[in-house]
């Protein structure tokens, strides 16, 4: 008896504890679907608690302001086609999420994606208006974004390889990984989209020259050279072109990779890499400190793509709180941290990003070193006293490396367009992807194949069959 | 509320609900989505593409290949060794079976990628050789499979019956085929259908080892749900289950002959 009465007891405050946890969840709650490893964590190297993170921050100053206590659920996914999935099939609805651009317009396209207050300006996020960066505001004024998502990192896509088994007049263009001379050393990224920039950039490289030839000479300005290469890179109509030059590639190359080319190119395992700006980073931060090896970044004069991961609100979000959240992140100072923490570049411009920048990069004036110009990025977003000549310059010794990826100048940027979603053409680019990785395969093959199994499947039963009419015959004789 | 009588048979209850939910609705649910389209309506036009699909239907093909050449490298080389292990002769205290059972023990991705660093220091890279990569991935990674059960049916088989064939005159080779072989028959079967289908549906291998630039009927099923297309991905699905019914129930066959003596061998 006095067993049963402790175990209803132990059941009714499970039961109670439960009912608990449910109450708390009455309060404001902030659902974050993010990148993994994409905020800042209040923890140092070797992963202790050092300070608050960029989200208890958000949390604490929201009580202050509007004294509501409020709390986060933050999950993370792997890639935005998973989340996509999740959130199309997912239980929970997340009130912000942060995609990459291609997914933000597909997003968009089928109407799952809540506006924010928009007036031609933010009206909710006025930290974007003011320190966003100019150049990032204006892409994606052009990209139609504007009213839909608000841009953290960015960055470009380019190649990166260690100069040491790399000839420098080599790596300037896509075509190094069709180059016989480097058969074996170079890796792509198995993602449709990051390899279809690669082939289509390669299939039209005569094209591209002839324009960047016309816009060195001044026959095109910074705009129509831009919208050229837009064009180009954004042009389907030779899916099948494509397809050709790719799996041509496919024969020339190591393989394909999702994240193993940031080791490989480190163990030396590959040379060539194609790779995002934000991982080109890492990996020749990790290959200087750990096997000094030096690697080196640069996008190919053919011109590239633009990559940015941008916060959206998918449908039914808690719109004002998911806008203060973002408001939140978009302060210089927070943005920063981000920086910091993550090691991309960030969409905030300011001070605070400048000094980190410098921080990381600048050398003393008396060092030598030539000066970067960073006006474009970072416009009439720092105060006046932190310019050289009314220009945001920063003085760097090496060039080709981590400034130049994360801070492409730009002359590079010109030449660098947002590579949009395929639309109506996704199934044909899909169809041409499946193609190239799964391989093409003669019919005869498969003919084989069957009529191999035929003749095992008939010479197993024509041996049971020949056994059988022994057997009959022994025993007739006996 | 009348008191519910427990009874023996409420037991079964956990059982079947798991059944329902684990196995059932799934099956029920990739059939669905096999022979719908994205609206939702029914239609064979999935079935034909496939069939139709010159591509798919050599993945298919080159699948059942790899898997076939698995198969026979990893009975060929596990068959040997599990004689060895059973006699006890050479493995007195049964280190030999737990070293090589042991890799089994080990996360398989993680042993996969360490087998490509170092197939890398060896010289083979998937670069270069992605179908010996890939092979040699393969083999190493069910050659446990295929030792365990020829093993333990090893251990069973009936030793008198050696030495009864070797009375009765029979060379050494006669004896192997005669005797030794029809005996682990079993053992040889279960083998060969643990290593043959995880083979063709793997694609975590291939992808390591072949630096993803060899794909198997697998790599397909996992492309086309990575890109959202449920529909193409449980066709394939579906037909990876067919095919593999099919091959149990002709195994199902080989291995009832077996208890009537012999049987085909």
């Amino acid at each position: 008896m006095k067993i049963k009465k402790i175990v209803s007891f132990l059941l009714l405050m499970f039961i109670l504890i439960l009912v608990g946890c449910k109450k708390e969840g009455n309060n404001l709650v902030l659902r974050v679907y993010n990148w993994q490893d994409y905020i800042e964590d209040g923890k140092d190297d070797e992963g202790n608690k050092v300070s608050n993170s960029v989200i208890e921050d958000w949390i604490l100053d929201y009580k202050e302001r509007t004294g509501k206590d409020v709390s986060v659920v933050y999950d993370t996914f792997e890639t935005p086609e998973i989340m996509l999935n999740n959130i199309k099939t997912g239980k929970t609805t997340y009130d912000l999420a942060c995609p990459s651009e291609y997914m933000i317009q597909k997003m968009i396209r089928e109407g799952m994606v809540e506006k924010y207050d928009y007036d031609g300006k933010l009206i909710n996020v006025p930290n974007f208006n003011e320190y966003g960066s100019p150049y990032i505001q204006r892409i994606f004024l052009e990209s139609n974004l504007s009213e839909y998502a608000v841009p953290y990192m960015w960055g470009t896509m380019g190649l990166i390889y260690n100069p040491q088994l790399v000839d420098e007049e080599d790596i300037d263009s896509w075509s190094i990984m069709w180059n016989e001379k480097y058969k074996n050393m170079a890796s792509a990224k198995d993602s449709v989209r990051d390899t279809y920039v690669v082939g289509v950039m390669y299939l039209n490289k005569d094209k591209l020259l002839k324009i960047k030839l016309d816009y060195e000479s001044g026959l095109l300005t910074d705009a129509e050279y831009n919208r050229e290469i837009s064009l180009i890179m954004n042009d389907t109509s030779d899916i099948a072109g494509v397809e050709r030059v790719l799996k041509k590639m496919k024969k020339n190359i190591f393989g394909f990779e999702v994240d193993n080319g940031k080791n490989d190119i480190v163990t030396g395992k590959i040379a060539i890499n194609v790779a995002w700006s934000g991982d080109a980073v890492y990996s020749m931060d990790v290959a200087e400190e750990e096997e000094e090896v030096y690697l080196n970044y640069s996008v190919p004069k053919e011109g590239s793509n633009i990559w940015f991961d941008g916060w959206i609100m998918p449908k039914g979000a808690n719109k004002e709180l998911a806008q203060d959240f973002v408001n939140f992140l978009c302060q210089p100072e927070i943005a920063a941290r981000n920086m910091d923490y993550i090691g991309y570049t960030t969409s905030i411009a300011g001070d605070e990003v400048f000094d980190l920048v410098k921080e990381w990069y600048a050398v003393s004036e008396e060092e030598e070193g030539e000066y970067a110009d960073l006006t474009y990025f970072f416009g009439d977003t720092i105060s006046p006293e932190s310019k050289i000549d009314g220009k945001a310059l920063v003085k760097v010794d090496v060039r080709g490396r981590q400034f130049d990826a994360q801070f492409p100048s730009e002359e590079v940027i010109n030449r660098c367009a947002v590579m949009e979603d395929f639309k109506e053409m996704n199934d044909d680019v899909l169809a041409m992807w499946e193609n190239v990785k799964l391989g093409d395969f003669s019919i005869w093959l498969s003919l084989g194949v069957v009529a191999g199994i035929i003749v095992i499947i008939g010479g197993i039963y024509y041996i049971k069959f020949l056994r059988e009419s022994r057997k009959k015959k022994k025993k007739l004789n006996w | 509320m009348s008191k519910i009588k427990f009874q023996r048979k409420h037991l079964s209850i956990p059982y079947a609900a798991f059944l329902l939910l684990f196995v059932v609705l799934p099956l029920i649910l990739i059939v669905y989505y096999a022979l719908t389209d994205v609206n939702g309506t029914i239609s064979l036009k999935n079935f034909i593409n496939f069939f139709k699909d010159k591509n798919k239907l050599g993945l298919l093909s080159f699948s059942v290949i790899i898997g076939v050449a698995n198969t026979v490298l990893c009975l060929l080389i596990g068959y040997p060794i599990a004689m060895i292990l059973s006699n006890r002769k050479y493995n007195k205290s049964m280190v030999m079976v737990l070293l090589f059972v042991m890799p089994m023990w080990i996360n398989f991705v993680l042993r996969t990628a360490a087998t490509r660093d170092l197939l890398y220091w060896l010289g083979i890279n998937g670069g270069e050789n992605p179908y010996l990569a890939t092979m040699i991935g393969m083999v190493y990674n069910y050659l446990p499979f295929t030792i365990l059960p020829l093993y333990t049916t090893m251990l069973k088989m009936d030793k008198s019956l050696i030495e009864a064939s070797y009375d009765l005159g029979a060379k050494p080779y006669q004896t192997f085929y005669k005797t030794i072989i029809p005996m682990t028959m079993p053992g040889i079967v279960s083998a060969a259908t643990m290593v043959f289908m995880p083979t063709m549906s793997s694609f975590v291998i291939s992808d390591i080892m072949g630096e993803r630039k060899i794909s198997l009927i697998g790599n397909a099923i996992q492309f086309n749900f990575d890109q959202s297309r449920w529909h193409d991905g449980s066709l394939i699905a579906l037909i990876m289950l067919l095919i593999i019914g099919i091959i149990t129930l002709l195994t199902k066959n080989i291995q009832k002959e077996e208890n009537v003596r012999g049987g085909l061998w």
